[in-house]
């Protein structure tokens, strides 16, 4: 019924003994620490906010078994930047008001990186394609997408368009 | 809606191991290849393996090969490496079709084709696929060796195949085809944007060299009990060029003739709809790729 | 941001103080609380819609291995007080049934809680909870409201004579004969009318379904009480209800929202009775224990509203002025037994909304609820509106075609100009332009350039159209309101403390959850003070340690607090001048004298008198001798806010979508509002919430719908069958703005939180029917499933000849 088991999360090798049916995400959060990856439905993996990379792609963590990534090496988001060395998907993320409530941006964020690291130029219907498989109710995503398309367009060394312009206070 | 207790784990390494596995665990295993599906069905407890035998670090069930008997998908190989692959343009396009759309990155990163083989959710699209591409599936047990299973043989309802518990899938296996000529194509509908199909068709057209039609295949699901062939469609259009007119009368002939059922996400009316407006653009599509179009 | 910008932090799109730690999954979240030994709960639900519980055999399930206790319904009773206390309970006579956290005896709708079971950790729970034995005996169901009100119906609680929880008429007054009086005005409006439009709309059972879902955990000490986090947006109302019904003192109860709460949208606004069995399990077995609820249970049992038909009835003349409004309205509202709202408010406040931002002079209101075996609706966004809005915007859409009128004109000739403007049914509009934000959104999606469009479109066999709606909202509720509608206050609240680092401490009794309080509040205070919003921090959502307030709610945040945060400023910095008068000898000076900015408080009339703000500050805290006359050390301050009258806030909103009349699908082209939300604190938050508020919208009209089957067996408890918009089903939102300050507000802000939602599905419906107008359809229900939509347009065709 349990297994010992050893996975790289964010370049640190976590050696565990776990039940058998302990849900990857599950293992994240309360193995692990690791916090940032949240649970937003239960039992379809709809949401995607427990996204991760394993091995450099996105998967949905609630829909794998810890034991399943034995061995395996996972990126979270608290491997993605650190508050001094933010990812430019990170900063791009503050910069155009992609978050509200933040707690599906964590899957976001593993998700798009991904995402962008396979389509390095993308047009505004690729990346809202590329977001179906993780549900944000808070910004309407249109800031979501902005930000996406802006930080694919700094790392061509493009300018991105701005976000909205400050506004006068009215008279 | 978190798995019930599982007993034993396997990570077998080739599919021998993964058979003697089987052999080892008993019948209360089961095999998980993306965990797509089956995750879902053990959170909700309606599956409740003792045993899972996970196939994801069998190597050689992965990949596409190309041979002069035709294509060979391995059952591993995900939706994301179906849906950019090159191998499987003209005849086999469909399958791209339907790979890129099914449910969404993270899903098309771990999903397996062979899994949704094997799982045949009503409404699931790589079923209704290889039905209408004439797939061969080939079964692997410890006890009784490999076995060829038709497509159109091992789907059988909702969740049901011809897939004995104690067998593997091993190869799914598409005919030779003309390099040139032969176009297919998949679309659904599933109200939101890559939602599990209300109804998902997919079809094959071969072309001669005057631009008549030799072939003509076409599957439909999200119906009950499993996706259904509906090879009228070839009567409307066989030794006919490929027109507009052509395509409405082939897609309205299967609307009137299949099936279809009603529940909360649409009517069987609806479906029929769908089966008509899907199927007409889905052979023009299918008929453009096989014209070069 | 550069730190040399002194003042004007009100107006710019600051990145959020908040981001730093959710971008990098540092959040703290419910469930990201950590505290050791911590058990968890699982509740065992009703199978049936309807059933006498005949037993309850917990024995499996106890013998479970790491299974620590169990609860059923009947013990829970004799523990504890029933959820009927006046703290829950609104001021408007109606059916208030006693209930308790787990079902005793009966339950009365499928996904009930009848028991729950603790154990080490989720998945035993989860065990054991599937090894509960009951048997239940059925009893009737009813699942349809207007089918409950007749005299017929099973009833959901047989010691009641109807089902009707609620009922009463919004227009004419408080005594019958001044109603009847009233509605014979009406009638006499409707039989001299040129035209009349008779129509029954009807929205579906749906929701927001904020992504983190509802949760608690409770820790119980011997020396301290009770502490419990909650997913809450109002921790103080709640931990005034937990101490009633676990008769603790209030001393013994602190609440604690998190920092950090995964979107709210009303739902996590009611008391839920889970919250009160965690709690008294930590008290029982004297052990932290933790609830985070599954998306199956939260999509079972809450985020369920909308569910009202509306018989619209609108008297106009020629030119489409509307002379008189007629509503039959029934309310949906489950099994009516849950704090604070039980069920029916929001149908209420729903009617009380329904004329909208429109001069109607004459109107006959009147609403039922009804009791049903559902789940009780719990609160969304838009607040009970969403269902009238789309009523009333579909209805003038319906009138203006009857007239050949062009919709957009028809409304704006109807819409309030004169202001302050009362409502018939009593809503307050304090002040704004709504034509001129009307007459600016018309002018942005270019109305003459889409109807030649649309033309050539139609002449191609493409069906293009456009569709307009409005929503006069709440910016925030003042008490006059709430204490009726919810017995609780209405006034917005803060401490500030200013320390003698000259750092400026908010502290809120609020519990935002993605409003950006942390930066917009602290702009708004730096603003005031000249200096920079990094030395300003917000804190809120602990009972310990902020001022009481109703909480995050109606969109309070940005009206009703941001206010007390202005009323405290000045307080504050009134005293500051007070300081600089007496140390400086500034005989004859006043507050105004001085100004606040670049970091010091500097004297007008002599610009060198000056003293750096934190210096200023310490004098004052830590200086404490040499006072000036009758004035107190320290600075800090409790401001409340009330404004005189609800304040509004008005958005205009137009959809364009091209129809496919072969399937009934139809796409989005562009959605643009134009905000009315008085000055602008940070103008990209605003434009979030907008955009936020409007998808909602757009994904409750296309594609959500709770749905129940004969039995009560709700359907769709997952998101693969309750299904929510993804980033590719929808537009991008351009929002727009026509700003008019709101005078009674200190900045004159006005909050834009609650009311986006509401008119989406009006708007959308609209453009629907103007794409597929030369098939007269007319679509009066939601969602607009496109099967329902190619229904109409084969009707339309039939009884167009074909």
């Amino acid at each position: 019924m349990e297994k010992t088991i050893t996975v790289t999360v964010n370049g640190t090798a976590y050696t565990r003994t776990v039940p058998l049916r302990l849900l990857l995400v599950d293992f994240i959060r309360d193995e692990c620490g690791l916090t940032g990856t949240h649970i937003g439905c239960t039992y379809e993996g709809r949401c995607g906010a427990c996204t991760v990379q394993i091995e450099g792609r996105a998967h949905k963590s609630c829909m794998k078994l810890a034991v399943q990534a034995d061995g395996k090496e996972i990126t979270t988001i608290e491997g993605l930047g650190s508050r001094d060395n933010l990812h430019r998907l990170q900063q791009a993320f503050s910069r155009y008001h992609a978050l509200q409530c933040g707690f599906c941006t964590s899957g976001i964020l593993m998700n798009a990186v991904d995402f962008l690291n396979e389509n390095i130029n993308p047009s505004e219907a690729e990346v809202r394609r590329a977001l179906v498989g993780n549900l944000c109710r808070c910004t309407g995503y249109s800031h979501i997408v902005e930000a996406i398309l802006a930080a694919s367009a700094t790392r061509h060394g493009l300018k991105p368009v701005p976000p909205p312009a400050e506004t006068e206070p009215p008279p | 809606m978190y798995p019930a207790p599982i007993e034993a784990y396997f990570a077998p390494r080739t599919i021998d191991g993964a058979l003697q596995c089987r052999a080892e665990a008993g019948d209360d295993a089961m095999f998980i290849a993306g965990g797509m599906s089956l995750m879902q069905a053990m959170k909700a407890r309606l599956a409740t393996p003792r045993a899972l035998i996970d196939l994801n670090e069998v190597e050689e069930l992965s990949g596409l090969a190309k041979g002069p008997r035709g294509v060979t998908v391995r059952p591993l190989t995900r939706y994301r490496e179906l849906a950019v692959t090159t191998a499987l343009h003209g005849a086999l396009q469909a399958i791209g079709d339907a790979a890129s759309t099914v449910g969404d990155r993270q899903v098309r990163n771990a999903g397996t084709i062979g899994g949704s083989l094997c799982w045949n959710y009503v409404a699931s699209c790589m079923p209704n696929v290889c039905l209408c591409l004439d797939a061969t599936l080939v079964l692997a047990s410890l006890e009784r060796g490999e076995r060829g299973v038709p497509i159109n043989e091992f789907l059988i309802g909702p969740l049901e195949t011809a897939r004995r518990d104690d067998e593997l899938l091993v190869e799914i296996n598409f005919p030779a085809s003309k390099v040139y000529g032969v176009g297919s194509a998949y679309r659904k509908y599933g109200g939101t944007v890559d939602g599990l199909p209300i109804v998902g068709i997919a079809a094959l057209i071969e072309v001669d060299e005057t631009g008549l039609c030799t072939d003509a295949r076409f599957s439909v699901g999200g119906i009950l009990p499993t996706a259904r062939r509906f090879d009228g469609v070839g009567d409307a259009l066989l030794g006919r060029s490929g027109t507009p007119a052509a395509f409405v009368e082939a897609a309205s002939a299967a609307a009137d003739a299949i099936e279809t059922q009603t529940d909360h996400l649409a009517s069987a009316h609806y479906r029929k709809v769908l089966i008509r407006t899907l199927g007409r653009d889905v052979l023009a599509e299918a008929h453009a790729r096989a014209t070069g179009g | 941001m550069s730190a040399a910008v002194e003042t004007g932090w009100i107006g710019r799109s600051l990145e959020r103080r908040e981001d730093a730690r959710l971008l990098t999954g540092r959040g703290e979240y419910l469930a990201d609380v950590r505290v050791s030994d911590c058990l968890h709960v699982c509740f065992v639900r009703s199978s049936h819609a309807h059933a006498r519980i005949k037993d309850i055999r917990l024995d499996a399930a106890l013998e479970i291995p790491g299974v620590v206790g169990a609860i059923t319904g009947a013990e829970l009773s004799r523990e504890i007080q029933g959820q009927k206390i006046p703290v829950l309970i609104p001021a408007f006579p109606a059916k208030y049934r006693q209930y308790w956290p787990l079902a005793v005896d009966e339950v009365y709708w499928h996904g009930e809680p009848l028991a729950a079971i603790v154990a080490k950790d989720k998945y035993v729970a989860e065990d054991a909870a599937a090894a509960v034995e009951i048997d239940y005996e059925p009893l009737p169901v009813v699942t349809d409201a207007e089918v409950a009100l007749r005299e017929d119906s099973p009833r959901v609680y047989d010691d009641w004579d109807s089902n009707e929880i609620f009922g009463t008429s919004y227009t004419g007054g408080f005594e019958a004969d001044q109603i009847a009086k009233n509605d014979a005005e009406v009638e006499a409006l409707f039989a001299q009318a040129d035209v009349v439009l008779r129509q029954r709309f009807r929205t579906q059972r749906c929701g927001v379904c904020p992504i983190e879902t509802r949760g608690a955990l409770a820790i119980w000490s011997e020396t301290d009480g009770l502490t419990v986090h909650l997913t809450t947006q109002r921790p103080h109302i709640e931990r005034l209800a937990l101490a009633d019904l676990l008769e603790l003192s209030t001393a013994e109860v602190r609440v604690v929202a998190p920092r950090d709460q995964g979107g709210g949208f009303g739902v996590k606004a009611p008391f839920y009775r889970e919250h009160v069995v965690v709690c008294h399990l930590a008290r029982k077995l004297g052990r932290p224990v933790r609830w985070i609820e599954t998306r199956e249970e939260h999509l079972m049992t809450v985020s369920q509203e909308r569910d009202q038909i509306h018989d619209l009835e609108i008297a106009a003349d020629r030119e489409g002025r509307i002379l008189a409004l007629r509503n039959r309205g029934i309310g949906d509202v489950g099994d009516g037994r849950q704090g604070v709202y039980w069920g029916f408010v929001m149908p209420s406040l729903g009617s009380v909304m329904l004329p909208n931002a429109y001069g109607i002079r004459h109107a006959d209101i009147k609403l039922r609820c009804a009791v049903t075996n559902k789940a009780c609706m719990s609160p969304s966004r838009s607040f009970g509106a969403l269902p009238t809005r789309f009523a009333l915007e579909r209805g003038l859409d319906m009138l203006a075609r009857k007239l050949g009128l062009e919709t957009a004109a028809l409304k704006r000739r109807n819409l309030v100009t004169e202001f302050p403007f009362i409502s018939v049914t009593g809503v307050h509009h304090d002040s704004g332009n709504y034509v001129k934000a009307w007459d600016k959104l018309v002018e942005s999606v270019d109305l003459p350039g889409f109807r030649a469009l649309q033309e050539e479109a139609r002449a191609s066999g493409r069906y293009i159209g456009i569709g307009f709606a409005c929503g006069a909202e709440f910016s925030g509720i003042p008490s006059d309101v709430l204490v009726p509608l919810e017995n609780q206050p209405g006034y917005g609240v803060v401490t500030m403390r200013i320390d003698p680092r000259g750092k400026i401490a908010i502290h809120e009794g609020d519990a935002p959850q993605g409003q950006s309080h942390e930066t917009t509040m602290a702009q708004v205070a730096a603003d005031a003070f000249g200096i920079h919003p990094d030395d300003v921090s917000v804190r809120h959502g602990d009972t310990g340690t902020t001022p009481l307030s109703s909480g995050t709610i109606g969109a309070r945040g940005a009206s009703y607090t941001v206010a007390a945060i202005a009323e405290a400023a000045a307080a504050l910095k009134a005293k500051m001048a007070r300081y600089m008068i007496h140390d400086h000898g500034l005989e004859g000076a006043t507050a105004d004298d001085f100004s606040f900015r670049g970091g010091a408080v500097i004297y007008e009339k002599d610009g060198n008198i000056r003293r750096e703000f934190a210096a200023l500050a310490d004098r004052i805290v830590m200086g404490s001798i040499n006072l000036p006359a009758g004035e107190d050390p320290g600075l800090e301050h409790t401001a409340y806010f009330e404004a005189p009258k609800p304040m509004i806030c008005f958005t205009a909103q137009a959809a364009k979508v091209e129809v496919d009349i072969e399937t009934g699908q139809f796409t989005i082209l562009d959605y643009a509002t134009c905000e009315d939300v008085g000055t602008v604190i940070n103008p990209i938050v605003v434009e979030g919430q907008v955009q936020g508020g409007v998808v909602q919208g757009m994904s409750n009209a296309m594609f959500e719908e709770f749905l129940y089957d004969e039995n009560g067996q709700q359907l769709t408890a997952d998101f693969e069958n309750y299904r929510l918009a993804s980033a590719a089903d929808v537009p991008n939102v351009t929002v727009g703005h026509s700003p008019t300050p709101c005078p009674d507000h200190p900045l004159g802000v006005r909050a834009v939180g609650e009311g986006r939602p509401g008119p989406v599905p009006g708007a959308l419906a609209n453009a629907i029917c103007d794409a597929l107008a030369p098939f007269g359809v007319e679509s009066t229900t939601l969602p607009l499933k496109p099967e329902m939509i190619l229904a109409l347009i084969e009707a339309g065709r039939a009884g167009n000849g074909g």
